[in-house]
């Protein structure tokens, strides 16, 4: 287990037990991780706040819901967030007509919209990691990828968006999962 | 790998996405109730799928979060009395948890065994808590065969967690426990262990996703039959359209 990841468990220890410093600590180094999170896949401010806001408090009124045997916290809390901002888009109609800066590929490519984000150095140690995993895909199977993933989307409207069947949907995107596989944990 | 196996994949990798809808998503379902708990190869890709799930979010820039937002979080842990941390936490340690528990979108727990007073005060404090949450969409489950006992289903996009709570609940018929039903379009499918009230008090809490269905069913089963479609001649039953 990492040094980063012993500092979560400990972190997330206290905040079961109460203690609002702990929260804070844990707010400020997940928060702008969160809230990127959010904005790619709603696109919209108001509606990423409200998802950060939610899985904050999710935390802190049911502290029991990670559990360490399972995994790292940085991955339970930012899957609690994309599932949250996900459920939004879906049941918010206006999203529906929101602009495609949420699923497209813009953002990887490019610098951080928000460079000075105070977060831990690992964080973005970890993200040049995923995003070049994520360069070895094929385009097409990163475009599937991504519209479900940060689209929000299902497989069907991204078969309806790409014109293009949905098992040929279904085929990329299994291609793309294992290749992502392969790629962060080096499996042969 | 077989074709079937390479069908599994497909669904597993559409479900750990979210991307799932329709019939994939009940047929995924079923594959994660019934076939991946008993498949070490089907278990094994799927741990390694939401393996990559996990890292997936830190690929999005992150950006800086307006300064009003920690100020609200606070408002709102300040107005989370301690009784409801304590008595979601008892639930928590209570729950029986299925086999597929962590898994995004229809991870359950159950917990149906009030058995102190004190415990049961608590969970309904918690069930009162998640009806004042902003969203929460509470439905009250009319009973389909006149009995007595009234219960009220509890969700919403801002709950974690679906809670069914009720009281006065009468027992199932001798040899019979009661199942709920989730269904969309007309197809139901069980979610979590059967379950009795305790001295007429019901609380159920699952972590599932609500948005993939359209009613909730509760029935009286056989003890021990394991159904695959609900039962509609039982004494009890109650049903309802879940919130929109």
């Amino acid at each position: 287990m990492q040094e980063e990841d012993r500092l979560d468990l400990e972190l997330h220890r206290r905040i079961a037990a109460g203690d609002r410093e702990a929260f804070d600590e844990l707010y400020r180094r997940y928060s702008g991780a969160a809230y990127g999170l959010a904005l790619r896949v709603t696109a919209q401010d108001t509606i990423a706040q409200e998802v950060v806001q939610d899985a904050f408090l999710a935390l802190w009124r049911a502290p029991e819901a990670y559990d360490p045997s399972r995994g790292a916290f940085r991955s339970f809390f930012l899957s609690l967030v994309h599932h949250r901002a996900v459920d939004a888009v879906r049941r918010e109609q206006r999203l529906r007509n929101r602009t495609e800066r949420a699923s497209n590929l813009e953002p990887l490519r490019g610098e951080d919209v928000a460079e000075d984000v105070v977060e831990g150095a690992y964080l973005a140690v970890r993200r040049k990691e995923v995003r070049s995993a994520l360069e070895t895909l094929p385009p097409e199977q990163r475009q599937v990828l991504e519209l479900a993933y940060f689209g929000g989307k299902t497989q069907v409207q991204i078969a309806e968006e790409l014109r293009i069947p949905v098992g040929t949907v279904k085929t990329r995107t299994l291609a793309a999962m294992r290749k992502l596989r392969r790629a962060l944990y080096r499996e042969d | 790998m077989s074709q079937d196996h390479e069908r599994i994949e497909e669904l597993l990798a559409g479900y750990v996405l979210l991307s799932l809808s329709g019939e994939d998503a009940i047929e995924a379902d079923r594959l994660l109730s019934e076939h991946v708990p008993t498949c070490p190869m089907c278990r094994e890709t799927l741990a390694g799928f939401q393996a990559v799930v996990g890292e997936l979010p830190v690929a999005a820039a992150p950006a800086i979060v307006p300064d009003l937002v920690l100020p609200r979080i606070h408002r709102g842990m300040a107005d989370t009395p301690a009784h409801v941390r304590r008595g979601v936490s008892r639930i928590a340690v209570a729950a029986s948890v299925a086999a597929l528990v962590g898994m995004a979108g229809f991870s359950v727990s159950l917990s149906g065994r009030a058995s102190k007073a004190e415990e049961q005060r608590g969970r309904a404090l918690a069930v009162l808590s998640a009806m004042r949450q902003p969203g929460a969409s509470p439905v009250s489950l009319p009973s389909q065969s006149g009995s007595s006992g009234g219960l009220v289903e509890v969700s919403g996009p801002t709950l974690e967690r679906m809670y069914v709570y009720g009281d006065d609940v009468p027992n199932p018929a001798p040899g019979h426990e009661y199942q709920l039903w989730l269904g969309s379009g007309g197809t139901f499918q069980p979610i979590g262990d059967t379950f009795r009230p305790e001295d007429g008090i019901v609380l159920l809490e699952l972590t599932v996703d609500t948005t993939r269905f359209d009613e909730i069913w509760i029935t009286e089963e056989l003890a021990g039959s394991h159904p695959s479609v609900p039962s509609a001649d039982g004494t009890h039953s109650w049903r309802s359209a879940l919130a929109a």
